[in-house]
């Protein structure tokens, strides 16, 4: 098989630790960093994949823009040396506000990324305190001009909403403030509590403030109607964009595509013969991390054989999330569907189906009566 | 063995107080089993010995060479320690001449033993007083003599002193069994009177029935006559039981032993009957048979209503053993297909949920308990209702009668105030106060059967920092002012739900039950209203508003399987959801409740 394929690099390094996050991040410094630099590209160099062409490169984390220019060049040499991009191709890294400026952004479309995503998450500076955000509100701005004027023409701003505290109000100047910015793409979250986070235990203990389901509702169709008006289209649940400007590797995962992965803990997923697919996940940690590739041992921490019914799940699940739909297959249960339309959850555009504007608040709901 | 030289007794003593370590004993000293490694051989259930108490009583033959040089066949006969087995204990002592009563001695007398010894007493058994524990630093054998002349009101003075588990005094018990319990009396001419006192089913022999032969006696190949039920059978075999059964040739008069005969059923060898000839009939069966009638009743379901015949099969076989548990097919809304089961009483029933989820391996939902009620009807009639759900609306009835027991219990003094607000706050009625000795008393009240089939063992236990003992048996029914309880979703009952109070408590439990399933109703598409219900006069409400999202805010590469296993479990959990009118529920949320309902 030699069809391009989405290239996903994963670096697991953070200024520190944010309080909702559960990635497969770590707040390390010394030795470890370089070594596992070294190993990556070790893993890149190895690839059993090298060969088939990049259709698009994303370098995810974690923190990419922890690791100096040069580290980030010489890792996207190694992918590009790996899988030559296609003609075009998205190259896209995420960055923290305030692990850059303007000379890394230089070296970085240098090295030959043209898409950044910054992880902006809010303009109020207490919310970036209590997310445990290592930069300021003024950051963002600052590092979406040193963005522009590097040269990135295509760019993503991270945002979240149902924060501790967060009123409607401050949701909606925190949306005027993005928007004024002119991202060509923007990713809005609600803020999930994941289990083993700081936040987990917080609200536990009662003591987070979130606003409630009805607050999350309003907060999102703000943010649909929002974008809407400026002239972003919401073709993915948590995802709005220009037209033209729609992430290409992250519709690569919820059209069910192929994607390689490399770096610690990251998960990719690859065709077999016979239309199974194979999902693995490296070392989590860095040292197992580096170890597995030092000494050439067990890279993957855990894999799984994904036959025919688990990717008809994944296709609707991750499927219903786009704007575009699911394919209207046969094999769907004509009650369920019959009972969501009557919902007015779910309509049929052409030969697809997708979630109305008010499906998409009950999302998993319908995948879980389609599946 | 002349009959002369028979003994049979059994052993009666408060839960904990020794009782199947003596009979260990007692069973070692005459040489049935040598070496024994499992403690507490007569009780074979495992159930049994993790709890500490004898369900399944079982006989043994022992023989013992006394210091007169002579030779005795003792049957020693093993009873029951709990309050739901009453009638298995009265049976059992009935197949005694004697009892040994055995009192810890750093405990004294408690309630169980008073009820033991009376019981023993009204049979004319022969009383063998016997302070256990003497081993201990805190035994105290004056006190536990006066107790026991107080409050059981027998003499004292020649009881025996033993530690079972030193093995000291086992010898002058056994010699007071020799000496001071008399020999069974009974006629071998006359025609054959066999008591049945206990059974088991076996897969090959069909019903094994425990006999003590009291008249005449009984081998192979007779015909035989149950009197109760009138059936005949051929005996198959005889034997006794030492303590595994051993054929033997014949049953003899005043001899304990047991009987097959190609029963088929439990039913067929009724704890309680008279086994005699067919051919040559006795005039009078042996007094005192009554069928075991259950007490406590509930809901038996299988969580998985794939399972129900899984468990039709289990409650049949477990039936086969235990001839007091009652069952009959009922079908709840909520629910789904199950059993209607019968018990003697709440440990009886934990043991039946334990047995038929341990060794069937079910998985079950057991709604909650709740006692045989009398309603009279505004038309005259009057009839049963063990069902919540099946009580007629407050229209339809007159007025109801609940089930009341005679309690005892015994307490230090300092706890008695305590006691008193328990039972008043359980609507008890004060009968009467005895005192046995200086710092312990004896309260005896009325209460009715349904508030101590809640937590109130435990309540008493608790406030009187584990030194209340408690007893009670039947004392018939008591009108009462009762109300049912409906529990409603949106406006549809859920049957399985419902339950019967007082009125005065009614406000105070339907506010329990509906903030209960307030808290694990999960939040659904429409708003759900939870009420609970007299007829149709709502007295607690609340609701739990729909849900607004559910929605995964982000879900990348690495994030997939995961949300995919929690889609597929969500979706899994749907399945297993009850519907309830417009409102799904899940198989958790009943669970809780009915836990608090308990």
């Amino acid at each position: 098989m030699n069809s391009p394929v989405a290239i996903y690099v994963h670096v697991p390094f953070c200024p520190s630790k944010c309080g909702y996050c559960d990635f497969n991040s770590y707040a390390l410094a010394g030795d470890i960093v370089g070594r596992t630099v070294e190993a990556m590209l070790a893993e890149i160099r190895r690839s059993p994949w090298r060969g088939r062409p990049a259709k698009t490169i994303f370098f995810g984390g974690g923190t990419p823009t922890f690791l100096d220019a040069d580290c980030l060049t010489a890792l996207l040499d190694a992918v590009v040396e790996a899988h030559p991009p296609i003609e075009g191709a998205e190259i896209t890294s995420e960055a923290n506000p305030g692990t850059v400026d303007q000379e890394k952004f230089r070296a970085m479309t240098r090295a030959g990324f043209n898409r950044i995503s910054l992880g902006a998450q809010s303009f109020v500076p207490e919310d970036l305190l209590r997310l445990g955000r290592v930069h300021g509100a003024a950051d963002v701005g600052h590092a979406v001009r040193a963005a522009r004027e590097a040269g990135f023409a295509n760019l993503n701003l991270d945002l979240m909403f149902g924060l501790p505290g967060q009123s409607s109000r401050a949701w909606r100047q925190n949306l005027d403030l993005a928007l004024s910015l002119k991202p060509e793409h923007l990713s809005l979250y609600c803020l999930t509590i994941e289990p083993d986070t700081r936040f987990a235990r917080l609200d536990r203990r009662g003591m987070l403030d979130l606003p409630d389901e009805d607050a999350q509702v309003e907060f999102y169709d703000l943010a649909v109607a929002c974008t809407g008006n400026a002239g972003y289209e919401a073709y993915e649940i948590s995802n709005f964009a220009k037209p033209g400007y729609e992430c290409r590797h992250n519709l690569c995962y919820w059209r069910g595509e192929e994607y390689l992965a490399y770096g610690p803990g990251a998960v990719g997923c690859f065709a077999e013969p016979a239309g199974l697919r194979t999902r693995y996940t490296n070392q989590k940690h860095p040292e197992r991390y580096c170890e597995a590739i030092e000494s050439a041992g067990d890279l993957w921490c855990a894999s799984e054989s994904l036959d025919e019914g688990v990717l008809r799940t994944e296709r609707i699940m991750l499927g219903l999330r786009l704007r575009e739909g699911i394919d209207h297959l046969p094999s769907l249960d004509p009650h369920a569907l019959a009972s969501l339309r009557s919902r007015g959850w779910l309509e049929p555009e052409g030969a697809r189906l997708r979630l109305t504007p008010a499906g998409r608040h009950f999302c998993t709901e319908v995948a879980a009566a389609l599946i | 063995m002349p009959q002369s030289h028979i003994r049979n007794f059994c052993i009666i003593a408060h839960i904990d107080h020794g009782k199947s370590t003596l009979a260990d004993r007692i069973i070692e000293r005459c040489g049935a089993i040598r070496g024994t490694a499992q403690e507490q051989m007569l009780d074979t259930m495992d159930i049994e010995r993790e709890r500490g108490i004898t369900i399944k009583m079982t006989a043994v033959r022992l023989a013992y060479t006394a210091r007169d040089g002579n030779t005795y066949e003792f049957n020693l006969i093993d009873t029951p320690g709990h309050v739901d087995f009453t009638y298995e204990v009265s049976r059992s002592l009935y197949a005694c001449e004697g009892a040994l009563l055995v009192v810890d001695a750093s405990q004294g007398v408690e309630a169980q033993t008073i009820a033991n010894a009376s019981m023993a007493m009204n049979q004319n058994l022969e009383i063998v007083p016997v302070i256990n524990k003497i081993d201990l630093p805190h035994a105290d054998v004056i006190r536990a003599r006066e107790e026991i002349e107080n409050a059981v009101a027998i003499d004292a003075s020649e009881a025996v002193l033993c530690s079972a588990k030193t093995g000291e005094g086992i010898d002058d018990i056994l010699e007071a069994v020799v000496h001071r319990i008399p020999p069974p009396k009974g006629d071998p001419k006359a025609p054959l009177r066999a008591l049945i006192f206990d059974s088991h089913f076996d897969t090959y022999q069909g019903a094994v029935a425990y006999v003590r032969v009291v008249d005449g006696s009984v081998k192979p190949g007779d015909k035989i006559k149950m009197m109760a039920t009138g059936s005949t059978f051929e005996v198959d075999t005889v034997g006794v039981f030492r303590p595994a059964l051993e054929k033997a040739q014949h049953l003899k008069t005043g001899e304990v032993g047991f009987l097959t005969a190609a029963m088929k059923t439990i039913g067929d060898a009724a704890v309680g009957d008279t086994v005699t000839s067919a051919a040559h009939p006795a005039e009078e069966p042996l007094p005192g048979y009554r069928k075991a009638k259950p007490m406590v009743f509930c809901g038996l379901y299988p969580s998985d209503s794939d399972s129900y015949e899984d468990l039709r099969d289990a409650i049949e076989k477990l039936r086969l053993n235990d001839a007091s548990l009652d069952f009959e097919p009922e079908t709840s809304v909520a629910l789904g297909f199950g059993f209607r089961c019968g018990f003697l009483g709440l440990l009886h029933m934990e043991i039946a949920r334990e047995r038929l989820e341990r060794e069937f391996g079910l998985d079950l939902i057991l709604t909650a308990p709740s006692v045989d009620y009398l309603v009279h009807r505004t038309n005259g009639e009057i009839e049963h209702c063990s069902n919540p759900s099946d009580m007629p609306p407050p229209n339809e009835s007159a007025f109801i009668e609940e089930p009341i027991v005679d309690s005892t219990i015994m307490v230090p003094n300092e706890y008695v105030g305590t006691v008193m607000n328990l039972c008043q706050e359980r609507r008890g009625t004060y009968v009467r106060t005895e005192y046995p000795t200086q710092n312990r008393v004896i309260l005896h009240y009325v209460l009715p059967l349904a508030e101590i089939l809640l937590d109130f063992f435990d309540r008493l236990k608790s406030s009187t920092r584990g030194y209340a003992s408690f007893d009670y048996e039947l004392a018939g029914y008591q009108r009462s002012d009762l109300v049912k309880v409906d529990i409603l979703l949106n406006g549809d009952p859920v049957d399985a739900l419902c339950f019967i109070v007082n009125k005065q408590f009614s406000y105070q439990r339907a506010r329990a039950m509906v903030e209960q399933l307030r808290k694990v109703v999960p939040r659904q598409q429409y708003e759900v209203r939870i009420q609970a219900a007299i007829g149709a006069k709502v007295i607690a409400a609340d609701t739990v508003k729909p849900y607004r999202k559910n929605v995964i805010a982000k879900c990348y590469g690495g994030d997939v399987t995961r949300k995919r296993k929690l889609l597929e479990k969500q979706k899994e959990g749907k399945k297993r959801m009850k519907q309830i009118g417009s409102v799904e529920l899940p198989q958790e949320a009943f669970l809780s409740v009915l836990r608090v309902a308990e």
